[in-house]
């Protein structure tokens, strides 16, 4: 059984990996932005599926890493590869400072602060036009440069899924879960829940932070509006809710089935595919409270690294 | 050594409620509802800030550490309300505590989980077991960190005969072993057959300290709990 899922994962990995030279354009950029998507639910698994402390802001991290990287690459001249590693660094330091007034804060109060952070964010990037071309937005140098995004999201996607398998496989794992099942009694047995949830909050945001600076380098545009939407953050909620928080390949597995389905949707019935995004999160709260990972994982006690 | 106070706004929940506990004893804390039994608890393991007093663990000062401090300083304690983990399995419930290499933490919580007879639920969920197993699950979650001081909240409270009775035996094996156990409880036959000293509080005050025997009789503490 084991063999035979690592023979997919091998398979499917090595399919991905020739996909642009034999898909079509439109096909290529579909992949890219399913990479995207696993990136950031991953990303948001790590913080929210397991400490429970529910990130409402976490397109903050996508924002600042897209805007660091465009002003590093518009200004600066940097290679785009390096900015998008500038990017993960500028969104880590950005969780650093937001995490340690904001993660001592319960459960609602947290969500709402991200909430807040995320308006801040915004409101602070519109404001500096020198710097950031304010709500003109910022525009990067021409650059074809589709492909090669194509694989450094696809290495980030999997950078963040191979991060969370090792995480959650880990004692370290299982104590971010204490957070989440009963902060006190972990608090009360010795372990130090604001550290956890602090490098946690930190590793959650690299990914959104890289994503965010290979999406403004695909784009060659960004403005505030486009890298700070709250939708971003629900989507990748919605993901992970769908897939089964907590696990491996929830996220994974809700990133694929929700672009999917949304981009269907999107292309026959343009008006209604908000409706269908609602449905999905009363559908998943209603039926499969942990999702479809989460109900075959308890079903058929499947090891939690699922 | 433990001198207390702690208001809730104009409620003195602990007012002023010294005690020293020695090394390797069984100790009872009892008294009414209300009587801050629990928020004594709170205030020695760092979940209530004091407002005034201290507490010292062998000499150094711990209140105003952090709760996981406190823990890491050697006092262990049990709920009132059972807290395990309940999405966690009943061997993760006790691997989560320590640090160190995992096939140590694995030896030890495997050990631990049989001290209660419960290896054979090691990999159920904890939040799928009894009530009294569930208790058991922390109660040697809890020595994991192989604390000196042992806090446990009622610990026979819901619990069958039988599976009290086990508690008690291992609640006697820890103090063989030299810990010290405190132990907040509203059955008397348990806090009469196992203390060797018992405090009384009463609105946050402590009105008798003495063996079981002799507290059954003092007038305070009928007074207390029979009212005048």
């Amino acid at each position: 059984m084991k063999r035979l899922a690592v023979g997919v994962l091998v398979v499917a990995l090595l399919a991905l990996a020739v996909y642009p030279m034999l898909g079509t354009g439109y096909g290529t950029r579909s992949v890219l932005q399913i990479f995207m998507w696993i990136a950031l639910a991953g990303s948001w698994n790590i913080i929210s599926g397991l400490t429970g402390y529910v990130s409402f802001g976490h397109v903050a991290f996508f924002g600042a890493g897209a805007y660091t990287a465009g002003i590093l690459i518009a200004s600066s001249g940097w290679s785009w590869p390096l900015a998008a590693l500038a990017g993960g660094v500028a969104a880590a330091v950005l969780a650093l400072g937001i995490g340690v007034p904001c993660l001592r804060l319960k459960g609602p109060y947290f969500a709402i602060a991200m909430l807040g952070l995320n308006e801040v964010l915004r409101a602070l990037v519109s404001y500096f036009e020198g710097l950031t071309g304010g709500g003109n937005g910022l525009s990067l140098p021409t650059l074809d440069a589709t492909v090669p995004v194509y694989y450094a999201m696809g290495l980030t996607a999997v950078a963040v899924t191979v991060g969370a398998r090792l995480i959650i496989g880990s004692r370290f794992g299982l104590r971010l879960m204490t957070i989440r099942e009963d902060e006190v009694a972990a608090e009360a047995l010795g372990i130090p829940t604001f550290r956890h949830k602090l490098l946690a909050f930190l590793l959650s945001a690299i990914g959104p932070g890289i994503a965010g600076a290979l999406t403004a380098r695909d784009q060659g545009y960004i403005e505030p509006l486009s890298v700070f939407p709250l939708a971003t953050t629900i989507t990748m909620i919605v993901m992970t809710l769908f897939g089964g928080k907590g696990t491996v390949w929830g996220p994974v597995l809700g990133a694929a089935v929700l672009f999917v389905a949304q981009e269907l949707v999107w292309a026959r019935y343009p008006y209604v595919h908000p409706l269908l995004f609602g449905a999905i999160i009363v559908a998943v709260v209603l039926v499969m409270p942990r999702g479809v990972l989460g109900l075959f994982q308890s079903k058929y006690r499947l090891p939690r690294t699922i | 050594m433990i001198d207390v106070h702690k208001h809730f706004g104009g409620v003195r929940a602990v007012n002023g409620v010294s005690f020293t506990l020695d090394r390797g004893r069984i100790y009872g804390l009892i008294g009414p509802n209300g009587s801050g039994k629990t928020t004594l608890f709170n205030c020695i393991t760092g979940l209530e800030r004091l407002d005034a007093g201290r507490v010292l663990l062998e000499g150094r000062r711990v209140e105003g550490l952090r709760p996981w401090q406190i823990a890491r300083r050697g006092v262990g304690r049990t709920f009132q309300v059972i807290r395990v983990f309940p999405e966690l399995t009943a061997l993760e419930n006790l691997l989560v505590v320590t640090t160190g290499p995992h096939a140590v933490a694995q030896a030890r919580a495997r050990e631990l989980l049989a001290f209660v007879k419960l290896e054979g639920l090691a990999g159920e969920y904890a939040g799928n077991l009894s009530y009294g197993q569930q208790k058991l699950v922390e109660f040697v979650r809890m020595l994991m960190r192989d604390p000196s001081l042992i806090l446990l909240d009622e610990p026979a409270a819901g619990v069958n005969r039988t599976l009290l009775n086990d508690l008690l035996d291992a609640v006697r094996r820890l103090r063989e072993q030299g810990k010290t156990v405190l132990l907040v409880e509203h059955d008397m036959k348990v806090v009469m057959g196992l203390c060797e000293t018992v405090f009384v509080l009463d609105h946050g005050e402590k009105i008798a300290e003495g063996p079981p025997g002799v507290i059954q009789s003092d007038e305070r503490v009928i007074e207390a709990y029979f009212g005048r």
